[in-house]
């Protein structure tokens, strides 16, 4: 047997366990307090004792007047359908044309979108309320539709600028030549060939979506009776700051969804925010 | 009909298509994010308390005296500028190093960097709760620290250590993007030059600086700018972690605006306040793009 343990390398692996030890711990506290009474967390909130443990508070929270948390992970995942489909269908045809399109006024587009990147969202909420509410669409899942699309936009579109300019324009040329018009290339040529891409902004998109708490609370508001799973954290929470047999099992409801998908996707989400930070 | 005007029928008809195809994402984009802007940018110049009865009126600069003249209002865009400042900094240092550490693809690497990245997953909402039950007054720690007999620390409840503590919380949660990115970047450093660098007898520093760092540079930038615009809108965790408090040592200027100049219908205010924030996040960007084309250009004219 080698010993090639040499002190650097333990030093390195030393390290970098407490690290993630330090990155987990916040996780074991939020399981293992979800069964416990608010006595025991205070008393002991770093063991679990298996005889006392109870599903009661999780199941609390799960009928939480409140905040139904079912029809909150209802309405988030109908958000980041809603987003998703609204932004790649309307940044793909748009993508194709501009990368296609060598021309000064191209650049010129293409600029003018990448600007709104640099929009922090949050703060331009107040005026996009009144914009909404001339529409009609204040208060509704439309509106916040969207709006959370229009913050996607800029990013999206930039990312898929950047892909269809490496694919081959002879692919396009060929389809001119046997007679298809730019809505049919698009569809049946190069949307195929955005799959990569399409996997990645989605992947991104959805994340943003998902853990938005701003834009739902500003534009949906506590009147319309329609909660996300983040404003209604808030809602079942907020004023129960101190009431743990309430935040440790809301919060854990409201991440396991979340968790569950990144584990098992784990590797597509990090080297898909790669990807988009290279191309970015 | 001639062949030329058919020919160019079929143009125009290209074209239209081509415009039909742009146009709803010119719309959704004009409608609801410069739209918007323009108007942050117009209600700024006006009092206006978003009743639709009521015209906003022009009062030129007065908002913008009001937002820099208010001592609490100052304290925001401080507490604002030391969050993307001193958060940026702590942020990317953190990514930076633990970068070099887990660079090499093993299974220890792969699932140190899923723990560091796992936060980015869960709403900044969420982790404000979850670290306000860990750092609270009757939070974990403090707890525990009672139970040992020493004296409970105020985290969250002295205005001297909440900032702190929320930039310590903002940091845990973002880090690990960052990480991703550095990753990335560390992936494309050369690894002739990375190789002719240990052939030369440099030292592992030598070799950071001259080989690692300078490849890395665009990576920097984009850290840098992405880290300090997220920073720069703070804003779901100041709600869930400290409510802004203690004493309103945690306000960030998006909490004021949306938290208080709104419910307020100070609409004049929050507009002025935005707009100095989409300066800042302007202003950041610009900088550091100078920044990394004057860095470029030196190389250039060394190398």
């Amino acid at each position: 047997m080698k010993t090639t343990a040499n002190s650097p390398a333990v030093a390195r692996v030393t390290f970098l366990s407490v690290v993630c030890v330090g990155m987990l711990l916040p996780m074991y506290l939020l399981v293992v307090n979800t069964f416990k009474s608010q006595q025991e967390i205070l008393a002991n909130p770093f063991t679990i004792n298996f005889d006392t443990a109870t599903f009661e508070h999780l199941a609390n929270a799960w009928t939480n007047p409140d905040f139904n948390i079912l029809k909150g992970y209802a309405i988030t995942l109908a958000l980041v359908a809603g987003v998703n489909a609204l932004s790649i269908g309307v940044c793909a045809p748009a993508a194709y044309v501009l990368a296609r399109t060598p021309k000064a006024l191209s650049r010129v587009i293409l600029f003018f979108f990448i600007a709104g990147m640099f929009i922090p969202t949050q703060v331009i909420l107040v005026p996009v309320i009144f914009v909404l509410r001339s529409l009609g669409l204040m208060g509704t899942l439309p509106g916040l539709i969207l709006f959370m699309t229009a913050t996607t936009v800029p990013f999206t579109l930039f990312v898929f600028y950047g892909y269809i300019r490496m694919l081959p324009r002879a692919l396009d040329e060929a389809a001119a030549i046997d007679g298809a018009g730019k809505l049919y290339t698009l569809w049946r040529i190069i949307l195929p060939l955005m799959r990569p891409i399409i996997a990645t902004v989605f992947i991104l998109n959805s994340l943003s979506v998902w853990n938005d708490f701003a834009s739902p609370q500003m534009i949906l508001g506590p009147g319309s009776g329609i909660y996300t799973v983040t404003t209604g954290v808030y809602a079942a929470v907020g004023q129960y700051s101190t009431d743990y047999t309430k935040v440790f099992p809301t919060l854990l409801l409201a991440v396991i969804p979340i968790l569950a998908i990144f584990i098992v996707m784990q590797r597509h989400v990090m080297s898909g925010l790669a990807a988009g930070a290279v191309k970015g | 009909m001639e062949p030329r005007t058919s020919l160019r029928l079929r143009g125009w008809r290209n074209a239209g298509v081509s415009v039909g195809m742009v146009v709803p994402a010119v719309l959704v984009y004009v409608a609801l994010l410069v739209v918007p802007v323009g108007y942050a940018f117009y209600y700024s110049f006006t009092e206006y308390n978003g009743f639709p009865t009521r015209v906003p009126e022009f009062i030129g600069l007065e908002n913008y005296q009001t937002v820099f003249s208010s001592d609490d209002m100052t304290g925001t865009m401080v507490t604002t500028g030391v969050i993307a400042v001193i958060g940026a900094l702590v942020v990317n240092l953190a990514a930076l190093g633990l970068a070099l550490l887990l660079q090499k693809p093993n299974r220890f690497n792969t699932f140190g960097r899923v723990v560091m990245f796992y936060p980015h997953v869960l709403s900044a909402l969420v982790v404000g709760f979850l670290w306000q039950a860990i750092l609270g007054p009757q939070g974990v720690v403090n707890t525990m620290l009672e139970k040992v007999g020493s004296d409970s620390l105020p985290f969250l409840s002295d205005p001297n250590w909440a900032l702190w503590s929320m930039i310590f919380v903002i940091a845990w949660a973002l880090f690990g993007v960052q990480l991703i990115l550095y990753l990335a970047g560390l992936q494309a450093v050369s690894t002739d030059l990375l190789e002719a660098a240990r052939i030369d007898g440099a030292s592992r520093w030598q070799t950071f600086r001259s080989v690692t760092w300078p490849s890395l540079a665009p990576t920097v930038t984009a850290a840098i700018i992405t880290s300090g615009i997220s920073l720069l809108k703070t804003y779901d965790v100041v709600v869930s972690l400290t409510g802004g408090g203690p004493a309103g040592s945690t306000k960030t200027l998006a909490y004021q605006i949306l938290a208080v100049s709104f419910p307020e219908r100070d609409i004049g205010v929050a507009s002025a306040q935005a707009v100095l924030l989409i300066l800042a996040a302007a202003v950041l960007a610009i900088t550091v793009l100078v920044i990394r084309r004057r860095a470029e250009n030196d190389a250039e004219s060394i190398g």
